[in-house]
């Protein structure tokens, strides 16, 4: 019965995941969904960092981060169907901007992507100082966006 | 005053000149940290951080070991000095007023607690963090940034009220404090003896310690 019960919920969860992608799901949920997933990304970037400073960098740690944000880059601009804005009733910072320049929007977008493999393929061959280089346009990128994207706490 | 002083006023040392430069490189630095961080130049305020870090440090080595004037030991007075001062009835002295000493104290005592905010903070996306955020957790940094923010407001007060007490002194007092504070001196009050000013090498113990600290800690302690 647990074990049937744990299922379900795996199940239910990855459908909202899955649907919430597809852009189907309801507006809180794709909301939440991709907040939790630049909260994730947040994480994964204070972990470069933390590496870079740390006196014994562990290059599997920075590769996981890198890993995960670069996965995440390749989804970010499916992460805000139409509906999912200001007007979507629940907390979000997402500006209205999104939608009514989505071709800033997305060039935004690719930038992450690009910046975000660039840091990945450099974590990969274990090269440290373009894991260094990449890191202020991988920063540039994200707070580039947030500028002019997101809109301000509370 | 019924005989006038046969020579000119004779000019007396009150404030040394790392006193001196401490105080007004914080003058330059809190609205350049205040800017950077305002327009978002993450770099550069976390330079200017560890600079001001530096600073702080190197003003508490000096109230310890530096000239006369410049010592906790020698300006900061209990509750008993400061009610005789407020009373009028205490001795006038080169250096800082007992409550002057208050407000030296708060603000160094304010700036420390915003650096070392500051050097545990990260922005809530990660990108920026201080250079000891790596020993806490994402979430615990992004609360010390959001101290770090309220913490600015009230260092604003106090730098409002110390600065508030200074226009008191010229406007009502008729006593220029910002003029000793650039050149070092000022006239002599009668009995008035200059501070005793601190040898070079105790400068370089303290700048020397607060460098080498500065430099462990912006170099990933």
């Amino acid at each position: 019965m647990k074990h049937f019960l744990l299922a379900s919920f795996a199940i239910a969860g990855l459908a909202a995941t899955a649907a919430a992608q597809a852009g189907r799901a309801p507006p809180a949920d794709t909301i939440r969904m991709r907040q939790a997933n630049y909260k994730q990304m947040a994480g994964a970037m204070k972990g470069i960092n933390d590496q870079l400073r740390s006196e014994s960098l562990s290059l599997p740690d920075v590769r996981r981060h890198s890993a995960l944000i670069a996965r995440h880059a390749v989804q970010v601009l499916n992460w805000f169907p139409h509906g999912t804005g200001p007007e979507a009733g629940v907390r979000t910072r997402a500006k209205a901007e999104i939608w009514s320049d989505p071709s800033g929007f997305r060039t935004a977008g690719a930038r992450l992507l690009v910046t975000a493999r660039t840091m990945d393929a450099a974590a990969r061959r274990g090269d440290l100082p373009a894991i260094r280089a990449a890191m202020p346009r991988l920063q540039s990128a994200c707070g580039g966006c947030h500028e002019a994207y997101r809109g301000p706490d509370r | 005053m019924s005989a006038a002083p046969p020579f000119q006023a004779r000019r007396i040392a009150i404030w040394d000149l790392p006193t001196r430069a401490f105080h007004w490189l914080v003058v330059l630095l809190v609205p350049a940290m205040w800017w950077t961080a305002e327009e978002e130049m993450m770099d550069l305020h976390i330079l200017l951080g560890q600079t001001m870090f530096g600073l702080v440090l190197f003003r508490i080595f000096w109230g310890l070991i530096g000239s006369s004037t410049a010592r906790f030991a020698g300006f900061v007075r209990g509750p008993r000095a400061i009610l005789s001062y407020l009373r009028g009835d205490g001795k006038a002295r080169i250096g800082h007023n007992p409550i002057g000493a208050l407000s030296v104290v708060a603000l160094l005592t304010l700036l420390s607690i915003q650096v070392g905010l500051g050097l545990f903070a990260s922005d809530e996306d990660g990108l920026y963090q201080g250079p000891l955020s790596h020993h806490v957790s994402l979430e615990a940094s992004e609360t010390l940034a959001e101290r770090h923010e309220t913490m600015f407001d009230v260092l604003l007060i106090f730098i409002g009220l110390h600065v508030a007490a200074i226009l008191f002194y010229l406007v009502i007092k008729r006593d220029n404090l910002v003029g000793p504070m650039v050149s070092g001196s000022r006239e002599a009050g009668e009995g008035e003896a200059p501070m005793a000013a601190a040898p070079l090498w105790r400068f370089l113990i303290a700048a020397g310690a607060a460098l080498a600290l500065t430099l462990a800690i912006a170099t990933g302690l």
